[in-house]
């Protein structure tokens, strides 16, 4: 247990000393500020606007550490051959995943945190109520934490930039799970229908985390929703990463 | 006593490149290591030392054979508790400062706050860092790094240091300052296995080596078994004529003047009267005992010929 | 020549090429033919897809375009797209965003003169967000801009009927209907208007007021129509209001608001009233 923190402060340390990080927080909290700005050009509602921009920037640059902090976790550490004293340590190898993904999500949390709040704080300056945003901030950060376990998968076996298109396509795949629904009506063959199903259950449902629409109309999402949301989120993750842990398990550093 | 290491039989070859041929990198390969000895493990490169070192170490898997640590089998966590590991090229975590790293590797090792601090400082003045402990692992030299290194992989007090190729890329003063760690580590009652293909080096510490060529245990043995104690040759500079008839074999040196080769000491006294006679000077001396270095080509050159007639 | 200067030269060479450049580019633009713009916009069901869980902010991004695609007046064919952009793609998007649906009401109405598709994209507003009593409200009030007081009294009366609407509403479902002349069912409305508690004073005063007006207005054309009817059959008009009555035209003489009878003019056939407190009758 006490490995699995010390590798996760330390790869939230080795994220918070590189300045990429740095450099998409700022830019998501110029958007955030921007937004105020950006409001004007409607006609209408302006704190919509800022709404919808805040969350946007909350899930896209959450989505941006996610995918390229990542998928660079294990990878660097096999290229650079840190590895090889880590994993002679007392250490099970499992643990050393564990670790990555746990740094990982801390720096997540940070993000949504700091981006978040000044959403927050952007909408109450305008003079209404922000809470309704909440419980989408917190999907959106369960929503990140089922990528950010792809990207840990697809970091332990393979290098970054497939890892990184692997984990892009699983976004996009999640986001269109409700097609393969529509797609197996159409279908013609028994066995393709079967597959539709297939997918549409093992890919992540990352449209079922995403109730920024609501948040935004200030509709109220019931308890129940909310928490089998996010039940299924966190779930979900679990699995990908112990899966991660097998295939860590198994490999070989020639 | 058991021994700290057992190797037997191991076996590993690695497919090639798409998948096409395949390159044996360790065949056969046998050694133990007991406890409180310096073991050496020789071999050009492209031996299989490194790969036989992983395997050791669990990272990676062997085709055939079997490799324990101190009796137990490489991925279990206790043995490793009892060890430390310094790879070959040691690259660390560029953001961190020196004591950071220690200290990650510290909590690693399962051991608490207190005992980190006592144990980093320890290890720090141990490698020569003092007064660097706070820098970013990024600043230092390559020196610097196989201290931290080194720092990393005994400040836990292992009973077993494994280290590959640990005095690669260091300058003469380096090198000594490593060798003289081992030896203290040796008097502390540890056992450090290390790989090398510097043969000096591991002449001036090893208790026992083994040597590998091409995957394959070529000699294995105490380094004063392998070589003999006596002096092989002497080797005498002569200037201006040699006379003929003194035996040994004769080398062009690129100043003009003679090396000479004699069979023993006891050629020595008649070789010198029968120079000074025909009138060349003596400008050198050397008895020369076969080195390490030598006992290694012998083998190579083996090896070669073996493999030229099979 | 020196190596920084060459490189100075280098670089401002190519500045100034793309400059040249650029401003050739400009020159080239056509001037905006409008609905070129628009064959761009792909249906709102692939724009969904295409946001990837961004929904509600590509909506705002295609009503920012819009915004802007409309400011330009200059434009031929501005309203061929303008339900496609307002009404299909936007709130396949985010059918909850208020906005679009009425202010491309406002531009088919007011610019485009069309009615109807106005109405279309308010009453589509309506049926995505029914509780949004904006929707209907706007629809009567491009109703009684266009004269059209039945379907715009139809319209404040559905949006009185959304829960937490402004009780003014109900008002302006009376004016609507006194307005196309439906004066009895006006008056109604206005008696709904007085006696409902919820009201203050003030709406209670206008209410009374207008059920007096209407109520005078109403006896009157009544009381005209009776008079001239009285007049086809008889040849000549009556000499007293009672007259109507025993001719079996009325059933009863009505009394104006404050108990007294009508005035009748026999010379002229006008009916007037002098009820007190009554503007512009």
């Amino acid at each position: 247990m006490r490995a699995i923190a010390a590798v996760a402060l330390n790869t939230f340390r080795e994220a918070i000393r590189d300045r990429v990080l740095y450099l998409i927080l700022a830019v998501a909290l110029a958007v955030v500020g921007g937004s105020r700005f950006v409001a004007m050009l409607t006609v209408g509602s302006e704190v919509k606007i800022v709404k919808d921009l805040g969350l946007a920037a909350v899930s896209i640059f959450g989505l941006l550490i996610a995918v390229f902090v990542g998928v660079s976790l294990v990878s660097k550490e096999i290229e650079r051959r840190t590895v090889f004293t880590l994993l002679a340590q007392p250490v099970a190898r499992w643990q050393f995943i564990a670790g990555k993904y746990a740094g990982l999500l801390l720096v997540l949390a940070a993000n949504v945190v700091l981006v978040g709040g000044a959403v927050l704080a952007a909408v109450a300056l305008m003079g209404e109520s922000p809470l309704a945003l909440v419980p989408a901030i917190v999907l959106i950060l369960v929503e990140l934490s089922v990528v950010a376990a792809f990207s840990v998968l697809f970091s332990s076996f393979t290098n970054p930039i497939l890892a990184a298109v692997g984990t892009v396509a699983v976004y996009v795949a999640g986001h269109l799970s409700w097609s393969f629904d529509l797609l197996r009506k159409r279908v013609a063959t028994a066995a393709a229908r079967t597959l539709c199903d297939v997918l549409h259950a093992v890919l992540p449902n990352l449209d079922r985390l995403d109730v920024k629409a609501d948040a935004v109309h200030g509709v109220a999402i019931p308890a129940g929703t909310f928490a089998a949301a996010a039940a299924y989120g966190a779930f979900y993750a679990i699995a990908v990463v112990v899966l991660a842990c097998i295939v860590f398990e198994r490999r070989e550093f020639a | 006593m058991p021994p700290v290491i057992e190797i037997r039989n191991l076996r590993k070859s690695f497919r090639g490149h798409l998948g096409i041929g395949s390159h044996l990198a360790v065949d056969d390969l046998s050694l133990s290591v007991q406890p409180g000895e310096i073991y050496g493990l020789l071999g050009p490169n492209g031996a299989g030392k490194t790969t036989t070192l992983k395997m050791l170490l669990g990272l990676v898997r062997p085709d055939a054979g079997t490799v324990t640590l101190f009796g137990r089998p490489p991925r279990d966590v206790a043995a490793r508790r009892r060890l430390g590991f310094l790879p070959e090229n040691p690259y660390f975590y560029d953001y961190l400062t020196a004591v950071e790293f220690l200290d990650l590797y510290g909590r690693l090792h399962g051991l608490d706050a207190g005992e980190r601090r006592g144990r980093i400082d320890r290890a720090i003045e141990r490698v020569g860092l003092k007064g660097r402990e706070k820098t970013p692992l990024r600043k230092f030299s390559k020196g610097m790094v196989q201290r931290v290194g080194l720092a990393q992989a005994i400040q836990h007090d292992p009973e077993l240091v494994i280290l590959d190729e640990p005095m690669s890329g260091l300058d003469p003063v380096g090198r000594r300052e490593v060798r003289d760690l081992i030896l203290t580590l040796k008097a502390q009652g540890k056992t450090i296995f290390f790989s090398s293909h510097i043969l000096q080096d591991a002449e001036m510490v090893c208790d026992r080596v083994a040597i590998l060529f091409k995957g394959k245990l070529r000699a294995v043995g105490r380094l004063d078994d392998l070589m003999s104690p006596e002096a092989k040759w002497v080797e005498v500079t002569v200037k201006g004529s040699v006379p003929s008839g003194i035996g040994g074999e004769r080398r062009e040196n690129p100043d003009g003047s003679t090396l000479l080769v004699l069979p023993g000491f006891d050629a020595l006294a008649p070789a010198v009267a029968a120079i000074t006679a025909a009138g060349g000077t003596i400008a050198g001396v050397w008895p020369r005992r076969e080195s390490l270095e030598d006992l290694f080509l012998r083998e190579i050159g083996r090896a070669q010929v073996e493999e030229r007639v099979s | 020549m020196s190596g920084a200067l060459r490189a100075g030269l280098l670089l401002a060479t190519a500045v100034l090429g793309t400059g040249l450049a650029r401003a050739r580019l400009v020159a080239l633009d056509a001037p905006s033919s409008g609905s070129k713009d628009l064959l761009y916009l792909p249906n709102g069901k692939y724009l969904r897809a295409a946001s990837l869980g961004q929904a509600p902010l590509a909506a705002d991004l295609v009503y920012f375009w819009a915004i802007q695609f409309y400011s330009d007046y200059g434009r031929a064919d501005r309203f061929r797209f303008t339900e496609h952009v307002f009404g299909s793609v936007i709130p396949e998007l985010d059918p909850r965003f208020i906005d679009p649906y009425w202010l491309g009401a406002l531009i088919l109405t007011t610019e485009g003169g069309d009615l109807e598709g106005g109405l279309r994209l308010l009453d589509l507003g309506a049926e995505k967000n029914p509780r949004e009593w904006v929707f209907p409200f706007l629809a009567g009030w491009e109703c009684d801009h266009a004269k059209e007081y039945d379907r715009a009294a139809a319209y404040f009366d559905r949006a009185a009927r959304i829960p937490d609407a402004p009780a003014a509403l109900v008002r302006l479902v009376a004016g609507m209907r006194a307005r196309g002349g439906n004066l009895r069912e006006a008056i109604a409305k206005w008696e709904e208007v007085l006696t409902d508690p919820r009201g203050d004073d003030a709406s209670h005063a206008i209410a009374e007021r207008q059920v007096r007006t209407l109520t005078v207005r109403a006896d009157l054309q009544d009381l005209e129509a009776a008079v001239l009817t009285f007049r086809e059959r008889r040849g000549a008009p009556p000499r007293r209001l009672d007259e109507l009555v025993h001719a079996g035209i009325l059933t009863r003489l009505p009394l104006d608001p404050d108990g007294k009878p009508y005035r009748y003019d026999p010379r002229t056939g006008a009916v007037t009233s002098d009820a007190s407190r009554v503007l512009g009758s």
